[in-house]
């Protein structure tokens, strides 16, 4: 288990986490959300050993990570990094070096990974002169090219094509499926939706919802049912026992259900107005769910109180 | 697979990256280069102008006897090697001159109208010719009246200070050395900085932290460069005093190996000392623009030891040179030029060099900190104080 426990960190009077916790275990992908500024990058940072938490600690197989621990993780920083001048063959095989490969092995894994990520024909190409994607995929292999033992990166996804996207998902994927934990954060929800076994929302310096997708679903607003009525005035479904009102746009309203509320009554007071074209449940989209976990909940009660 | 690094083991990977990216540098090699020529150059111009001025030939016309002598005594008095060369007959002697065969022809040297034939007036050649012809004349005058010419006032000459001439030599060697020192300290400190801010304007630097110390990634650039920039004035040195000492340029081989070694050795703690300031002050900023800003008040110091030692040639002993020596950033300097000098008791260089290293520990420690707070902090330039909370923290 990779487990971040009780993070607290400030710069100043600014709180940055205000006790950050959650567990990836082996072989799972965790996909790590929050809106800028949440505090992911300096989540990460800490792992890392950047940046040092004023209290709480990151444990891998039970134990604080340490230097050596440190040693076995590959990262992937925001601000992507690599020496602009140097080529990339060599460069893989440094940072190899510097987690511990001896020299020939180092070589091996940097021949072995610039081939998989498709950059064995630029391998001795200065990074400067490779196209953005490219140097993405060289960083990629510069966090994988270590045989590392747990994966952090922040925002691989940033910055790439879809072609990209797909070739470095597949990446991590196989990461996974070797047993190794992925922590990546991301703004692509679709994309941490497709991939991650488990989502963390960061919110405000806490996590506010953890869990499978479908946990956070089913613990969220217990679906939400979707009805056009293209004659129906607006707020017509407000005054329904047990219902709220989502969304409403000329005639297309999303509605939430509270736990016991009837769909039949509000299908019967739809059909009150008229034609109904469309009614069904619908699960909630990590963006939805992304969007309630981290709204502001001095302004959710606000809108609530609008919605009753 | 992987096994866990000493920090040896890191810092000698990080060193080993600056030299090979160095040595595969274009403009390194060029400059290096450049330097190697140019003290070949200066030796190749020493021999020149000595071999200009020490040796001569000069013709006489029929047989020397007695002047032959004379003029070779006159030449070495003047510090002229003259080679006597006998010719035939006055247009024999015209031909040499003109073939530059000879430098000078003398033409009836023991006559009563002596000739002294060049292609160009030389002051030297004609004082020598002249006092020669002179003195056998006299000579001839005196033995004819019945004087012993024996009898005449003869100067001795008693040297004051012996040891001037090699002094001398061994400071225009030390100047050199000075020169050299200041350049490679300017030249690979910036190498340092431009390393320093490179990381950092890359980012480079937060992959490099996640599996080191600041500290590690610091001594590996500084030893990295540091041995690189020794090997470089190694090599000018073993060339220059090889090539010296091959085209017999100086007097004392000895004096002269030893100033080039306390200048080796005063690089090294000037190096050490001025690539961790360097380091430091670049560690403030993030673009290769800012650079110039932070490390000016550095090179600056270097600028005065170096300005202030070439004044210490003229007056070694003076005040100004006798307590910069003792300064640190400034000793590296002025004291190998106050040793080769001469005017440096022992106990002055130890002080010397223990201040030094003071200092060097000092920034290391102090500087240190600060570099290992301003590494991260990427958004433009960093105040040394919040880098120093931050590198406690």
């Amino acid at each position: 288990m990779l487990e971040f426990d009780g993070l607290h960190k400030s710069y100043g009077d600014h709180h940055v986490l205000e006790g950050v916790g959650f567990a990836v275990a082996p072989g799972s992908m965790f996909g790590f959300c929050g809106a800028n500024g949440a505090g992911k990058t300096t989540t990460m940072r800490i792992a890392m050993g950047l940046a040092r938490p004023d209290a709480g600690q990151v444990r891998w197989r039970g134990r604080p990570l340490d230097e050596e621990g440190r040693r076995r993780m590959g990262y992937m920083p925001e601000e992507r990094g690599l020496y602009p001048k140097m080529r990339v063959g060599e460069q893989l095989t440094w940072f190899a070096r510097l987690h511990g490969l001896d020299a020939a092995a180092a070589a091996r894994a940097a021949e072995e990974w610039s081939d998989r990520l498709g950059l064995g024909e630029r391998r001795r190409s200065r990074v400067e002169e490779l196209s953005l994607g490219n140097q993405q995929r060289v960083q990629l292999a510069a966090a994988l090219v270590s045989r590392p033992e747990v994966l952090i990166l922040d925002e691989p996804f940033s910055g790439l094509d879809p072609v990209g996207v797909d070739a470095l998902a597949d990446a991590l994927l196989d990461q996974c499926r070797a047993g190794v934990p992925v922590v990546f954060s991301s703004h692509q929800l679709d994309l941490v939706e497709r991939l991650c076994d488990a989502v963390g929302i960061l919110a405000r310096g806490r996590m506010v919802a953890t869990g499978t997708v479908d946990d956070l679903r089913r613990r969220g607003s217990g679906g939400l049912l979707r009805v056009v009525a293209p004659d129906a005035g607006p707020g017509w479904a407000a005054a329904l026992p047990g219902v709220r009102v989502v969304s409403e746009r000329t005639g297309d309203t999303l509605l939430e259900l509270a736990d016991g509320a009837d769909d039949q009554a509000v299908l019967a007071a739809a059909l009150r107005t008229g034609r109904v074209s469309h009614f069904a449940r619908r699960e909630a989209t990590l963006v939805e769910l992304f969007r309630e976990a981290v709204a502001d909940p001095a302004q959710r009660t606000d809108r609530e109180e609008v919605a009753a | 697979m992987s096994a866990p690094l000493s920090s040896g083991q890191l810092v000698r990977l990080v060193a080993a990256r600056e030299v090979s990216t160095r040595l595969r540098d274009k403009t390194f090699l060029i400059s290096s280069a450049v330097m190697l020529l140019i003290i070949l150059g200066v030796l190749v111009f020493q021999v020149v102008l000595n071999s200009s001025s020490d040796e001569s030939r000069i013709g006489v016309v029929g047989d020397p006897g007695a002047v032959g002598p004379a003029l070779e005594a006159q030449g070495e008095a003047l510090g002229l090697e003259v080679t006597v060369v006998s010719l035939d007959d006055d247009a024999a002697a015209r031909t040499a001159v003109e073939d530059e065969d000879v430098d000078a022809a003398v033409l009836d040297p023991t006559g009563r109208a002596p000739e002294l034939l060049v292609r160009e007036s030389d002051a030297t050649v004609e004082g020598v010719v002249s006092g020669a012809v002179g003195a056998v004349a006299l000579q001839r005058v005196l033995a004819e009246a019945g004087v012993d010419p024996g009898g005449l006032p003869q100067v001795t000459v008693t040297a004051l200070d012996e040891s001037s001439a090699a002094d001398g030599q061994r400071t225009v060697v030390a100047i050199v050395g000075v020169v050299l020192l200041y350049s490679l300290i300017i030249l690979f400190g910036q190498f340092v900085a431009q390393g320093v801010v490179e990381e950092k304007s890359s980012r480079v630097v937060e992959l490099l932290l996640a599996t080191m110390r600041p500290w590690q990634l610091l001594a590996g650039k500084i030893l990295g460069l540091g041995a690189l920039g020794l090997a470089q004035i190694t090599l000018i040195a073993v060339i220059g005093v090889g090539g010296a000492l091959a085209l017999d340029v100086v007097d004392v081989p000895g004096d002269l190996v030893g100033t080039v070694g306390w200048v080796l050795f005063w690089y090294v703690l000037g190096y050490a000392l001025f690539a961790s300031l360097f380091a430091v002050a670049a560690s403030l900023v993030s673009r290769q623009e800012d650079l110039a800003s932070v490390i000016t008040p550095t090179s600056l110091v270097l600028f005065v030891g170096f300005f202030v030692a070439i004044q210490a040639a003229t007056n070694p002993s003076g005040t100004l040179a006798v307590v910069t020596s003792f300064v640190p950033g400034l000793s590296p300097m002025v004291m190998p030029v106050r040793q080769a000098a001469g005017e440096v008791a022992l106990w002055e260089v130890g002080v010397a060099v223990v201040l030094m290293v003071v200092a060097t520990v000092l920034v290391v420690r102090l500087g240190g900190r600060v570099y290992s707070g301003a590494l991260l902090r990427t958004s433009g330039r960093t105040k040394v104080r919040e880098a120093l909370r931050a590198g406690r923290a």
